[in-house]
């Protein structure tokens, strides 16, 4: 009954929301076919969508682009964030260490940290290395900061009956700190693969050879707005699929911040529990 | 007042103790990189001398101030890139907090523009805007959006329902519970996404200088590392970095200043003020 009348109104709004994106996209179109809209700002939405077909299925030039810049992301991401957990963890749990580097880490973070991009170019010379370079190195500081803090800001009280209990110290880092820490690094993990989807295209428009981003600025050069406007919104589409990725890596690796994975894996605990001791008696 | 000054002082002097071992720790660490260099342990034309980097900054600074004319550019475009991403921003999330209908219709189309990396809209952006500050100001302004527009939001979407009865049942207009109530209440965390927007800011304007510009620090940079000259692309990014402080401290003296009942020290400066004020106001 009560779910027959929540779908009802949901079911209301989508149609409203239908409604206006598609109003929006109608207007848009005659706007262009009439020419009232200039092309070079707001190309045709019939116009983009023949681009996606040209470029995904007929010429196909677009899969080898996007093959290169997301090997890059994930290659970059994964060094990057390896290291910055880890320097992460060994900065947070030393004390004289932190108090020296903090004000290094001040002064990079308002450093613009994709500025560094030519000088690596300069460093490492042209090609894949200097781009996997850039993008460890966006990728380093959002979850070298997350893991510090995450790390340093341990609940007093807790660590107070973790210490009356006799916890050593390796017992509190592996069932205090850490669990409390990696919500706010998987939170950084998240925005590290954000700024990777950024870095691999700053070192692109830089180096102009391959990938997406040479893609975006050869169509824009030629003033190919629709096919460059299919470029982005490939990108949104990636970037939506990373923000949704993330998350439920987010809910499955911390489990014990939600309802529904504590469920799951106190079932699976159980179930284990259960085969174990079955074996030691039968 | 008199015993304002040599609290002063002592405070000055604490600092500068507390602050001796991390200078140390610099000069002796510039110092192990000058003598590398220095006997040839590291011959790279990469890394650079300290000695060079800082003489790259005296000349650029002072000696021929090539710098400042792009030093303006950059933080013009920063400044006024994040101005027009911090309007259009914090309109649209108060009109989302009022209205429902609004918020529900609009805000997916604001996520939809979040997961799209900003940068990518670069040449896009210069084919429309040309090569000059335009193009900057305006991905500034893209990429500074999104910080500040799901703070504002979210710092006006925080009811109390206990302030709010309080309000309403002192007889509080819908208007005074919106500007009096919600709006302070929503002032510390618009002042956190306007931090993070104007370093947004200012990594738009040099990204857009990148690709494609006639002014500004990030074409100073590009020229520089171009010619591998590295002791002046390092003194540009180090100038990025000082508009990069600059900026944020701007920011943080303003959040201190608005957002003045966050810290106990401002509070009761200010509420002295205003006591001194309003005694002064009745005695007249």
């Amino acid at each position: 009954m009560t779910a027959g009348a929540d779908r009802a109104p949901a079911l209301r709004r989508a149609a409203t929301h239908a409604a206006i994106f598609l109003s929006l996209i109608a207007a848009w179109e005659v706007g262009a076919q009439a020419g009232w809209l200039d092309p070079l700002f707001f190309p045709a939405p019939s116009a983009i969508l023949a681009s996606f077909w040209r470029i995904y299925v007929v010429q196909m030039n677009i899969w080898p682009h996007l093959g290169v810049s997301l090997g890059l992301v994930f290659a970059g991401f994964a060094i990057g964030s390896i290291l910055g957990v880890g320097l992460g963890a060994v900065v947070g749990l030393n004390a004289l260490v932190r108090r020296f580097l903090q004000p290094y880490v001040i002064v990079m973070e308002a450093t613009p940290r994709i500025a560094v991009a030519p000088l690596i170019i300069a460093a490492v010379g042209f090609g894949a290395q200097s781009k996997i370079a850039i993008i460890m190195l966006v990728c380093f500081f959002a979850p070298f900061i997350n893991t510090l803090s995450g790390v340093v800001n341990v609940n007093e009280d807790r660590l107070q009956l973790f210490r009356s209990m006799g916890a050593s110290k390796w017992q509190i880092l592996r069932k205090l700190v850490l669990p409390d820490a990696v919500p706010v690094i998987m939170a950084g993990e998240r925005l590290a693969l954000t700024a990777a989807l950024s870095g691999v295209l700053v070192a692109e428009f830089i180096q102009r050879d391959q990938g997406i981003g040479a893609l975006i600025l050869t169509y824009t050069r030629n003033l190919n707005m629709p096919s460059a406007f299919a470029c982005i919104f490939t990108l949104t589409a990636i970037g939506f699929a990373i923000f949704k990725g993330m998350e439920i890596l987010d809910r499955r690796v911390a489990f014990w911040t939600n309802e529904e994975g504590l469920r799951r894996v106190g079932l699976a605990r159980a179930a284990a529990h259960a085969t174990l001791a079955g074996g030691r008696h039968g | 007042m008199a015993e304002g000054q040599p609290v002063r002082a002592v405070r000055a002097g604490a600092l500068l103790l507390r602050l001796m071992p991390h200078l140390g720790l610099l000069v002796l660490l510039l110092a192990l990189w000058e003598y590398a260099i220095r006997s040839g342990s590291i011959t790279s034309i990469m890394v650079p001398k300290p000695s060079a980097v800082i003489g790259a900054m005296v000349d650029l600074y002072i000696v021929k101030g090539t710098i400042w004319p792009h030093f303006r550019i950059t933080l013009a475009e920063a400044v006024l890139g994040f101005a027009a991403g911090a309007a259009i921003a914090i309109s649209l999330a108060v009109a989302s907090a009022l209205s429902d209908p609004f918020r529900r219709y609009v805000a997916p189309y604001a996520v939809v523009l979040n997961v799209t990396p900003g940068i990518a809209l670069t040449p896009v952006i210069i084919a429309w805007f040309g090569f000059g500050m335009g193009s900057k100001i305006a991905l500034a302004a893209v990429i500074s959006f999104f910080p500040i527009f799901v703070n504002t939001l979210t710092g006006l979407s925080q009811r109390d329902a206990d302030r709010e009865e309080l309000f309403r049942s002192l007889g509080a207009t819908p208007r005074d519970v919106f500007l009096k109530l919600r709006v302070p209440a929503a002032l510390p965390l618009l002042f956190a996404g306007m931090k993070i927007g104007l370093t947004t800011a200012l990594i738009g304007a040099v990204v857009a200088e990148f690709a494609q510009a006639t002014a500004g620090v990030g074409v100073l940079m590009n020229r520089f590392s171009f010619k591998l000259d590295m002791a002046n692309s390092i003194a540009s990014l180090l100038s990025m970095t000082l508009i990069g402080l600059m900026l944020f401290y701007a920011m943080e003296f303003l959040d201190d200043r608005v957002v003045f009942w966050r810290r106990d020290a401002r509070m009761t400066a200010v509420s002295r003020a205003r006591a001194r004020a309003w005694r002064a106001g009745n005695g007249s």
